[in-house]
């Protein structure tokens, strides 16, 4: 019986060791979070200036008045407990009220989200797809037209600004061709708003048959789509080419084409070997996304989190920061994380607890 | 370190007639790709002088379309597109500069202290393993956002903004000499050193950082260009220098507007100016550091 047991144990004990890769990796994130969090915490009480008589507005306000105000801002107590008091805060969603309009940051920012998510889940879509086909383009034909002009088109990965694509895109198909809507927010300001089901305004008309306005936010999103797609692919493209050429010439790759297997077979191999790396590009990518749609936001008036951001930050507004700057933060940390298990899955070596030595 | 054996044009062309001149003229030609970017630097430093107006006052009634008196013609407030064109290169030139190097000596020595010590017990070893985090976390948020973050605290001067820049881009920089610290650290020169007894400090300072720090160096290229490209960014969100300091994120964002009814110049000059002055620091980069980073 207890050799059962015994092995019952050690059975266990397997199980956890061989999930032991994902588990601990999941388990790093509260702890990152909890860095970000604190560093917002501080950063926030270093910009300068009082926020209270931000608040006020300089009028003269009664003492208790200001104490009372700065309670609710959490400025009162040790600087501890006001951290303890804001921590506990954070993790129950509770970000305070803006200090410019006063209404509800959470509430705000939870109504902006699927909008920027919408947008840069598409934008990223398009660009893993775009990538996808280019890169197997480029490396089986490299002395093909398109091999010579998409070679340089990486090489320019990081160093498209995408507002000048914007611009540029409304001057051309807005100002001088009149082929797409004005820069005017998300669908044009004529229609009323479906009722909100998921809360992603593209869904939502779909849910509502609504073909007008679905019509009207798919117009509106082409412009702001292509910008982050043609500014951020080269990232992407970059690695996947390198990644690509490299699998072309590595030693399985020869043995599977010597050993007489077919096209198809070969090239799923080189693909297989290629994308762990390409993977890995992908959370660097969508942070520079996540950083365009701040950009492409105010260039197109569409109300999300990044337009959000931006006027907290004009308007020094503390506890909106605070709220914006955790969701970012908490996004791209999921995304990252995300990314690295799926890494994890299908390349193995990735693993933790396998590269023995800590040169990566 | 592998020795490349240089194959250059010189070598393989057939022994020429030795013509001074056509000697002279090669070299010249091969050093092209730095033309543009001695122009940017020309332009930067002599730029607020050779306008022919006044940058950052109203010169002319607004919406001016290029030609006459102004050559690129006026922004929406009559303010001359072609003085402030030329006249933002010096900020953007002197940020630039400014935070490439310092997140290139920054990030060489950070990448040195946690590359060398970070699987080390101790004290050090902690410090080391604590600051490779946190750059790992800096860089996991987009640059842009704490860019935001960064210019809420610290304002938008010149060398404010050089501050905000230099701390996101310095992660990166770090993170390459320490993945090449990892790999010199164990070369058999580094081991020799240490048994002739040479301390760690020196031996740090005298053999790893000569060896470690090229990538950090080729990449001062690319940290120059993005760090233009983030101030103008900040610029165009209206976060950056604060107008009418002439820069170019914020004359784009203006001629943003200006586009959308048709009005082309205020957008497309200060536009191409950007990226000349990206692109001339990408082609230098690529003639000077080109061969070992392909």
């Amino acid at each position: 019986m207890t050799d059962h047991k015994e092995s019952a144990g050690t059975r266990t004990l397997e199980v956890l060791r061989k999930q032991r890769w994902w588990f601990t990796r999941v388990l790093v994130l509260p702890v990152h979070l909890f860095f970000f969090a604190a560093a917002v915490f501080f950063l926030v009480r270093m910009i300068p200036g009082d926020p209270v008589e931000q608040l006020t507005g300089g009028q003269n306000v009664s003492a208790a008045k200001m104490e009372q105000i700065r309670a609710s801002l959490g400025l009162t107590g040790s600087v501890f407990s006001q951290f303890i008091h804001y921590l506990h805060n954070v993790v129950t969603l509770h970000f305070g009220n803006s200090m410019v309009d006063g209404l509800s940051v959470w509430g705000e920012l939870s109504q902006r989200l699927p909008e920027t998510i919408e947008l840069t889940v598409i934008a990223m879509v398009i660009a893993t797809a775009l990538t996808v086909v280019m890169g197997l383009a480029a490396v089986l034909k490299p002395r093909s037209i398109l091999a010579k002009i998409l070679v340089p088109y990486a090489r320019t990965a990081g160093a498209i600004p995408d507002f000048v694509l914007g611009v540029l895109g409304i001057l051309l198909f807005y100002s001088t061709f009149r082929l797409l809507p004005a820069p005017d927010g998300l669908y044009a300001p004529t229609l009323n708003p479906d009722p909100t089901v998921t809360g992603f305004p593209l869904l939502d008309a779909l849910f509502a048959g609504d073909t007008v306005m679905f019509g009207s936010i798919c117009a509106h999103l082409v412009l702001p789509v292509a910008v982050l797609v043609i500014a951020y692919t080269p990232l992407l493209l970059k690695i996947f080419l390198r990644a690509l050429e490299e699998a072309v010439d590595a030693p399985p790759t020869r043995f599977r084409i010597a050993a007489g297997a077919s096209r198809k077979t070969v090239l799923l191999s080189v693909v297989r070997r290629a994308a762990p790396s390409a993977v890995a590009m992908m959370g660097t990518l969508f942070g520079f996304m996540l950083g365009g749609v701040v950009v492409v936001e105010q260039l197109f008036a569409i109300p999300g989190m990044g337009l959000y951001g931006v006027n907290a930050v004009n308007s020094s507004d503390r506890t909106a920061l605070e709220g914006f700057l955790i969701l970012v933060a908490t996004i791209s940390l999921v995304v990252f994380l995300i990314v690295d298990l799926i890494n994890m899955m299908i390349d193995p070596r990735r693993r933790p607890g396998l590269a023995k030595d800590g040169a990566s | 370190m592998s020795v490349t054996i240089s194959v250059s044009d010189e070598t393989l062309t057939a022994p020429a007639p030795k013509v001074a001149g056509r000697k002279i003229l090669a070299g010249i030609w091969s050093w092209a790709p730095l033309y543009p970017m001695a122009a940017v630097f020309l332009i930067a430093v002599i730029g607020p002088w050779i306008v022919p107006l006044s940058p950052t006052e109203v010169a002319g009634s607004p919406n001016l379309p290029p030609g006459g008196a102004f050559h690129f013609g006026t922004d929406s407030t009559g303010l001359d597109v072609f003085s402030r064109t030329i006249a933002a290169f010096r900020n953007d030139i002197v940020i630039a500069t400014l935070t490439s190097a310092i997140s290139t000596v920054g990030g060489i020595l950070l990448g040195l202290l946690i590359g060398m010590n970070e699987s080390r017990r101790g004290l050090l070893g902690w410090v080391a393993r604590f600051l490779a985090r946190v750059l790992d976390l800096i860089q996991a948020v987009p640059a842009v956002v704490i860019a935001l973050a960064l210019v809420a605290v610290v304002g938008t001067s010149v060398y404010s903004l050089t501050i905000a820049l230099a701390i996101i881009l310095t992660p990166n920089q770090a993170r390459m000499v320490r993945t090449e610290v990892l790999k010199v650290r164990t070369d058999a020169y580094i081991d020799a050193a240490r048994m002739a007894g040479e301390r760690e400090f020196a031996l740090t300072l005298r053999h790893v950082l000569p060896n470690a720090s090229w990538p950090a160096v080729e990449n001062a290229s690319l940290v120059f260009g993005s760090a233009i490209l983030i101030t103008a960014t900040l610029g165009f969100l209206g976060v950056g220098l604060h107008p009418p300091t002439p820069e170019w994120g914020s004359m784009i964002s203006t001629g943003a507007s200006d586009a959308a009814v048709g009005r082309w110049w205020s957008f497309v000059f200060p536009a191409i100016a950007l990226l000349i002055a990206v692109g001339s620091f990408a082609l230098a980069g690529h003639r000077v550091f080109g061969r070992r980073s392909d």
